[in-house]
């Protein structure tokens, strides 16, 4: 028994495990994207919206100690050069997608570099400013469309699919099989010599400056490609709701992804399903005790924030470190007892 | 005519920053005695405002409502510290959130309070209304931008400021504040109870906020409501306000308020109204990347 | 041994994650393949995504339960063609991600047969593009904003408007000041965004100019110091009639700011940031809008000699709490009394297809309480084009000048601006306009 489980624990922790891995889960939510009714498709193109974008979070937070509390405004500069480059190139949906992730990881390195020489607040601060200035921005150039936003068609499923494939289905395949490769790129990345490095930054920044680390660099590299993930994010998102505008990139956006990322927990890119799931989940639940206890409309209204911000506080005290942290810590001790 | 615009725009400038520069010194007083940036600072007002308004109803004097606020504020504030941040940093305090662990709880807290209040007051139509006229002065046939209320919150401002500066200055309190600001490693071997210490930290700038509070809200349209979009954008402008200033200095908080409300000022009178959002973060940007130490901060710059 | 742990927790996760996914999905409704989605032979389901609860949400979070008051009296009096109205209210706090999300469960889980009164324009435009509701065949009655391409059957196959466009509005308030005011220097204060640039679009085109114009950032009315600057040059510029273009909480900094700065011009406000109520539930006391003009398309709320008020405000005591009966409340029941019309001529077997050639064939002589005919036709999705001007009073009611209604309409081109000659016919018996 002890010994098939390392067995598979060493085929999963190869290279060909994890894309193997993968591979079977992509297969998975394939099948399950046949049986489930199109709103959960619908809900499952967002939860894998939500997951890159707080992977894109955990990398940040996790991996360089710093904090963005306006991720949203970094999702919408991946919405609206994705939307850009569709509208006046009608570049095909693979290149829109890139050049999110570029335009947003070059804005990145610009925010990033800035923000290396600052410590936690100041980022913090700083992109707070920005996420509430955002709107603003967007009504100050004509190209960006105003208040109103731009339209982003990714197009109809190919006829292939055939006439009962919706659209949100497709929009769900793109998001997932998009979700997937990021997730899947970033675990390798954080594999490689790379994540090695940025963990090193994280335990111990004098250490990891001794041993020749430049942990400024260090740090700007983190920003970029976590800037990166978070257009992909903002295309993703411009994508499910078929446009971009200045107010679906509000703070609460940013919050949500916040707490998200905390629900994850920032140390391990494990947990991202259970932030994301979470993020779709508590409205729904919260609107279920409303209907069912409640007939306060007050009630109804602040529940679901109630619900979050009640969650974000209880982890942040209870399981700093994310629940997925604190069972493999758990596990780790317990394993120990038991050698004893 | 130009003249008196000009002038206006001064007193536009003074008067707005005075109340940037409250919620300013509520969040250096935190980062100093804490190094937190407490982002729930809004929340905390709001809920003291709230409670000021309760004061109001009862007791029909906006003065007695003021401080009650200031102490309810100073109470929650210190609540605060000793329940919730104390466990924070006994079970995240090291680790790899350690650093973004009270950025994160105070955000929850601001939620928490916002959607608390939404639950209890929520819908319900509460108002402040001025204490004193806010009516502008008339100098030879000229409106100006300056009230008995602007020259309050002014005073109040100072007043607050000369306050604090006795304590930190004058008082054993205020040195072990700024010792344990400073150091709190050396400050604990000096015998300094560096736990109260902080909770006074907090105490006073909940009472700070408080303030911020209860004058904004009059000065403004009077309206309180949980999801005030007043109390978000205090918190945003004093934290900029607090960032010029350099984090770590009163002086610094209030000329960092000042210096915003007047850049503002001058920039929607004279360049574009719409220019607010990008101004303010533009100024905080070139702040971070030319002075990242603040127009007023200490030499140790930016570390956490 | 971290790494290998690491995967299978992921597995354990995203497993976890998938079944839940599965276990999740409720099995499609069954539902016979006859009748229409959201229709029985005794209700028919109806669905608004809007914002009740954040800052976008005054004023506007009164109008779902304004609809439903009256939908409750026709439903009391035996519903349309045997079948009782619902509506499902969903909050969408004026961000267009959750518009879509509701919109979705509105149409996916709830069922709805049509959508109504949606609210915001980056909202709807998100709306229409995702959800599609124009190539899915679902009818979204009355957008509630004044956006004029929404009014484009090609663009928006299904979607009808019922508030006259920014442009509409505009253009008539420029022939209404330059009439009243001729000669006097004008100021403008707009919000800086395609709300205030299909101002200035109308504006421009009636040839109406500006001697100062204040443009302001949508939502830097809360920044303290602010709408001081504003004053500041408008009072500078010396204009005599000020036009204030912008939101109910713009308009309300914006006058209550005056007010302390004495300054007093003669104000004109657009009827978005107009209503009285709203400004008022804003903290700005109702005496600062005494002698200013504003705009409507519906009869003032005050006047107890319309039938409509008298009818809508018997209800909104009846059904609706005794609601404060301002603007918000007479949009809801208004929008409310075209639906009932629109779903009773659609017949008897009542479908989605039905409902909207049913609006092009006899939207244009639908009842209504406004002073400006509907325009719906086969080849148009626009409802209201016209204003009437008056002036508030001290308590804040608008009221038309020389006691009775002047009726300016045009269209969102290029079209001229003529006074209106329509005659609104009598309100059908009871208010119940339920037979076709």
């Amino acid at each position: 028994m002890v010994r098939d489980g390392v067995a598979v624990r060493k085929f999963m922790g190869s290279y060909f495990g994890r894309l193997s891995f993968f591979i079977l889960l992509g297969f998975l939510l394939f099948l399950a994207s046949n049986r489930v009714d199109e709103l959960r498709v619908y809900q499952g193109a967002t939860v894998a919206m939500y997951v890159v974008a707080i992977a894109s979070l955990i990398l940040l937070t996790g991996y360089s100690g710093q904090v963005s509390l306006g991720h949203g405004a970094l999702l919408a500069i991946g919405g609206y050069s994705a939307a850009l480059a569709r509208n006046h190139f009608s570049a095909p949906i693979w290149i829109c997608f890139g050049v999110a992730i570029v335009a947003t990881a070059l804005a990145g390195a610009v925010l990033g570099t800035a923000a290396a020489r600052l410590s936690g607040p100041y980022l913090a601060g700083s992109t707070l400013a920005l996420a509430v200035g955002l709107p603003s921005i967007a009504n100050q150039f004509h190209i960006l469309g105003g208040e109103q936003g731009l339209l982003f068609d990714v197009g109809a499923p190919p006829a292939r699919l055939g006439a009962d494939f919706t659209q949100y289905k497709w929009y769900f395949w793109i998001a997932a099989l998009v979700a997937l490769i990021a997730i899947w790129w970033l675990q390798n990345i954080l594999r490689s010599r790379f994540g090695r490095t940025w963990r090193a930054v994280r335990s111990n920044e004098v250490a990891a400056e001794l041993a020749g680390i430049h942990v400024g660099k260090s740090k700007t590299l983190v920003f970029t490609v976590s800037s990166g993930l978070a257009g992909l994010a903002g295309a993703l998102l411009a994508m499910t709701i078929g446009t971009v505008s200045p107010s679906a990139f509000p703070l609460t956006l940013s919050f949500a992804l916040l707490t998200g990322a905390v629900l994850s927990g920032v140390t391990t890119l494990s947990g991202v399903m259970i932030g994301a799931l979470t993020l779709v989940v508590t409205p729904e639940i919260a609107d279920a005790i409303s209907n069912r206890f409640a007939t306060s409309e007050n009630v109804t209204t602040n529940l679901p924030g109630l619900l979050v911000s009640a969650l974000l506080i209880l982890v942040v005290l209870l399981v700093p470190n994310g629940p997925v942290e604190q069972f493999r810590t758990l596990r780790t001790r317990k394993r120990a007892n038991t050698h004893q | 005519m130009t003249m008196y615009q000009f002038i206006n725009t001064i007193l536009i400038g003074i008067t707005s920053g005075a109340i940037y520069s409250l919620m300013a010194t509520a969040l250096v007083l935190v980062w100093r005695s804490a190094r937190v940036v407490n982002f729930a600072q809004a929340g905390q007002a709001l809920l003291s405002t709230y409670i000021g308004y309760e004061f109001i109803q009862r007791f029909h004097s906006f003065w007695l409502a003021l401080l009650l606020a200031m102490i309810a504020g100073a109470a929650v504030a210190a609540l605060i510290d000793a329940t919730f941040m104390r466990t924070l940093f006994r079970r995240a305090g090291h680790g790899p959130i350690a650093g973004v662990a009270p950025i994160i709880a105070t955000l929850g807290l601001l939620g928490l309070i916002r959607s608390l209040l939404g639950l209890i007051v929520g819908g319900k139509d509460a108002r402040i209304s001025p204490p004193v006229s806010n009516i502008g002065f008339t100098v030879s046939g000229h409106t100006l931008a300056l009230s008995p209320l602007k020259l309050l919150i002014i005073g109040s401002v100072l007043t607050l400021m000369l306050v604090l500066s006795l304590i930190f200055q004058r008082t054993n309190v205020g040195l072990a504040l700024r010792a344990s600001a400073y150091s709190p490693e050396i400050a604990r071997l000096a015998g300094v109870r560096v736990d109260g210490i902080r909770t006074l930290g907090w105490a006073l700038a909940g009472a700070a906020g408080a303030a911020a509070g209860m004058l904004q809200t009059p000065d403004g349209n009077g309206a309180l409501s949980p999801d005030s979009l007043e109390f978000s954008l205090l918190l945003v402008f004093g934290f900029i306000a607090a960032v010029i200033g350099g984090l770590e200095s009163l002086v610094g908080a209030v000329v960092g308020g000042l210096l915003l409300g007047l850049v503002l000022a001058f920039v929607l009178t004279y360049i574009s109204g719409s220019l607010v959002f990008i101004t303010a973060f533009g100024v905080l940007i070139v702040v971070l990347l030319v002075k990242p130490g603040g127009l007023i901060g200490s030499r140790r710059g930016r570390r956490a | 041994m971290i790494g290998l742990n690491r995967s299978r927790l992921l597995i354990a996760s995203t497993v976890l994650a998938t079944a839940g996914l599965l276990i999740s999905s409720v099995p499609a409704q069954a539902f016979s393949p006859h009748s229409e989605i959201g229709v029985t032979s005794s209700s028919i389901k109806l669905g608004v995504t809007l914002p009740m609860t954040g800052a976008a949400s005054p004023g506007y979070n009164k109008v779902p339960s304004a609809i439903e008051a009256y939908f409750d009296y026709v439903n009391a009096n035996g519903g349309v063609n045997g079948r009782k109205i619902t509506l499902v209210v969903k909050d969408d706090q004026y961000v267009p991600t959750l518009a879509v999300a509701k919109t979705n469960e509105l149409i996916l889980k709830d069922r709805v047969f049509a959508l109504l009164a949606p609210l915001g324009t980056a909202n709807v435009k998100a709306v229409a593009s995702s959800v599609n509701p124009g190539r899915r065949g679902i009818p979204t009655l009355f957008v509630n904003t004044g956006f004029s391409g929404f009014g484009i059957k090609k663009g928006y196959p299904t979607t009808f408007t019922i508030l006259p466009s920014y442009i509409v509005e505009a253009k008539i308030m420029a022939q209404y000041i330059s009439e009243t005011f001729p000669g006097k220097k004008i100021g403008l204060l707009y919000q800086d965004d395609d709300f205030g640039d299909d101002a200035l679009a109308g504006f421009k085109q009636a040839g109406l100019t500006f001697t100062v114009k204040v443009p302001y950032a949508s939502g830097s009315q809360g920044v303290a110091g602010v709408p001081a600057t504003w004053i500041q040059k408008l009072s500078a510029a010396n204009v005599d009639v000020v036009v204030l273009f912008g939101v109910s909480s713009a308009t309300g900094a914006a006058l209550g700011t005056a007010a302390v700065m004495k300054y007093t011009p003669k104000w004109v406000l657009g009827s978005v940031g107009g209503d009285a109520t709203t400004i008022k539930a804003l903290g700005v006391p109702a005496g600062v809008l005494y002698g200013a003009t504003g705009a409507s398309f519906l009869p003032a709320t005050t006047d107890s000699s319309d039938e409509y008020i008298k009818l809508f405000t018997s209800i909104n005591a009846k059904y609706n709490n005794n609601a404060v009966f301002d603007n918000n409340v007479l949009v809801g029941m208004n929008t409310a009394f075209v639906t009932v019309q629109a779903l009773a001529a659609a017949g008897k077997n009542l479908t989605r297809k039905g409902l909207i050639s049913a609006i092009e064939k006899k939207g244009a002589k639908f009842f209504s309480a406004g002073l400006v005919p509907l325009n719906f036709s086969a080849s148009s999705h626009v409802g209201y084009s016209g204003y009437w001007f008056g002036t508030y009073g001290p308590t804040g009611d608008l009221k038309p000048d020389g006691g009775a209604y002047t009726v300016y309409t045009t269209d969102s081109g290029t079209g001229a601006v003529v006074k209106s000659t329509y005659k609104r016919p009598a309100m059908p018996a009871n208010g119940l306009p339920t037979q076709s």
